[in-house]
């Protein structure tokens, strides 16, 4: 299998560090799903990076940056997972491959944003010797450069990756079986469940359990379509606050 | 609410700029020791230098913004807002401690409301376009992503409008417990609908073959264990998968290792056939 020119690495790695700075403002770009998309379109099989960076949006439902706590990275993963299962396209099933590459890389991603999140308090440090000196640019670049370690921390390993990563990747191709290529198949199926889980594990159960049962009905038996499930349920839950805060009035 | 002192009122310009610093580039200098404190000190930095030009009265205020801070960053201007109200009104210990009061209860309404209703929602609606091949699944989330960081618009002017009135409104009047509450009411209808039709491609292939008489004949017919299994309760495979989930993580499993798990089982059960 062929690897990348020089040219989609770049582009991919400006885009993982573009995303990531936006999600740090708080748009939320850092999202699996578009990463794949656009790792798609860039590769030239956007289909692909809808089917992983759909999956990997599914498996990462419940995980969210609490107060700053470190997740596993599903928009690097999308992105190096697409670029790299579009390479094998040609001779293995891709969804499989690039799954097979996305998940681990999410996983061990981690270990960068922990780096990132530390080694940034060197610049609140700096910031501090600058407001004592009354420095206000040196404030203003302290903060500004902040985002470096950040954004480097996930471009760097999305441009090394797809940029290298065709040759390693040909030799886990050539490994790979039958029942390995089945079983990742499954695995995209089956992932989900957990980004559900942990929603459900975030939430009191035990007080509110009947809505769960009440959009399962709403599905499994009257077969009502998505976008009908979601406006029901805002629907009953503004519902059920008002007469509950109607009643304690009373 | 009058400002006594006039010539501490901050002109709008200034307003924005600090607003823009904080909708922006709050959390770039994010970091362990003090989260967002440098991002919220130089979204406030232009009002503080308006207020006390320099010397050590600004060096005071500064270091007063420098201590620890974090919360939800669509929250944020509302915080900043408040706090530059309460500056202009040279009240500068208040500006301190109102970040410190509204900043636990904020993130807990932000972060609730992204990650239990308006994320899933939105992911899981874009997450089936996606996978029918549509590529508007992406867009909705990008476009959904410009509309939540709108929100700080609004919040920062309520914020700077309302000022000390803000901690009685978010603390006293319980809108945290009745925001949270309507999330996870909405958020489990959802997630109830959403389970059995994002996981209603795991299937059982498994079938019976059974030997039945008919008119005196023995026939073999084969029955469909996933018909029996639908007859029974609609989607129970993927119910049990989550459920099973579910259960891992009440055991304090963490989610790295539950996922490998899920994948241990993916491999195991496609190896016997049975999903």
């Amino acid at each position: 299998m062929d690897g990348y020119g020089i040219l989609i690495p770049i582009i991919l790695g400006i885009w993982a560090y573009i995303s990531i700075i936006a999600q740090l403002t708080g748009l939320w770009w850092a999202e699996a799903l578009i990463s794949g998309a656009i790792t798609g379109l860039v590769v030239g099989d956007i289909n692909l990076g809808l089917q992983i960076g759909a999956t990997l949006t599914l498996m990462s439902l419940g995980m969210w940056t609490y107060g700053g706590a470190t997740m596993p990275d599903f928009n690097t993963g999308s992105i190096i997972g697409t670029a790299i299962g579009a390479l094998a396209g040609a001779q293995a099933n891709s969804l499989e491959v690039g799954l097979a590459v996305a998940i681990p890389t999410s996983i061990l991603m981690t270990q960068l944003d922990v780096l990132a999140r530390a080694s940034t308090t060197g610049f609140i440090h700096a910031a501090d010797k600058h407001v004592e000196n009354g420095n206000l640019k040196g404030v203003t670049k302290m903060h500004l450069l902040g985002q470096i370690p950040w954004g480097l921390s996930r471009g760097i390993p999305v441009f090394l990756a797809v940029w290298l990563g065709a040759a390693p990747v040909q030799k886990v191709i050539d490994w790979m079986p039958q029942w390995f290529m089945g079983g990742m198949s499954l695995a995209g199926k089956i992932l989900p469940a957990l980004g559900f889980a942990l929603l459900l594990s975030q939430m009191d159960m035990k007080k509110y359990w009947p809505f769960l049962l009440i959009g399962y009905i709403l599905f499994g038996y009257l077969n009502m379509p998505i976008m009908g499930i979601a406006l029901a349920g805002i629907a009953i839950a503004i519902v059920y606050t008002n007469i509950k805060g109607g009643a304690a009035n009373a | 609410m009058p400002k006594e002192n006039e010539k501490n009122k901050i002109d709008k310009r200034i307003l924005k700029k600090s607003l823009y610093r904080d909708m922006f580039t709050l959390q770039w200098s994010w970091n362990y020791e003090r989260m967002q404190a440098l991002g919220f000190l130089w979204a406030i930095l232009p009002v503080l230098q308006r207020i006390y030009k320099k010397g050590d009265k600004l060096k005071e205020a500064m270091k007063r913004h420098l201590h620890f801070y974090n919360t939800n960053p669509v929250m944020s201007p509302l915080i900043l807002g408040a706090s530059i109200a309460l500056e202009e009104d040279k009240n500068g210990d208040a500006s301190s401690s109102i970040k410190v009061g509204l900043m636990g209860p904020l993130a807990g309404i932000g972060d609730t409301l992204m990650a239990v209703l308006y994320r899933p929602i939105i992911a899981v609606i874009a997450a089936s376009l996606a996978m029918g091949g549509s590529s508007l699944g992406p867009i909705l989330i990008f476009l959904s992503g410009i509309l939540w960081m709108g929100l700080k618009v609004p919040l920062f002017w309520l914020g700077y409008n309302k000022s000390t009135a803000l901690i009685g409104d978010v603390i006293g009047d319980g809108i945290v417990k009745k925001a949270t509450e309507i999330a996870s009411i909405a958020g489990l209808i959802v997630i109830g609908g959403f389970i059995p039709s994002i996981l209603s491609r795991v299937k059982t292939p498994l079938k019976f073959v059974k030997t039945v008489t008919i008119k005196g004949e023995a026939v073999e017919k084969a029955v469909e264990l996933q018909g029996i299994l639908d007859k029974l309760l609609p989607h129970l495979i993927p119910i049990a998968i989550v459920g099973l989930s579910y259960w891992l993580i009440k055991r304090k499993l963490s989610p790295v290792k539950i996922l490998l798990v899920l994948l241990a089982l993916s491999f195991i059960t496609n190896i016997l056939g049975i999903l």
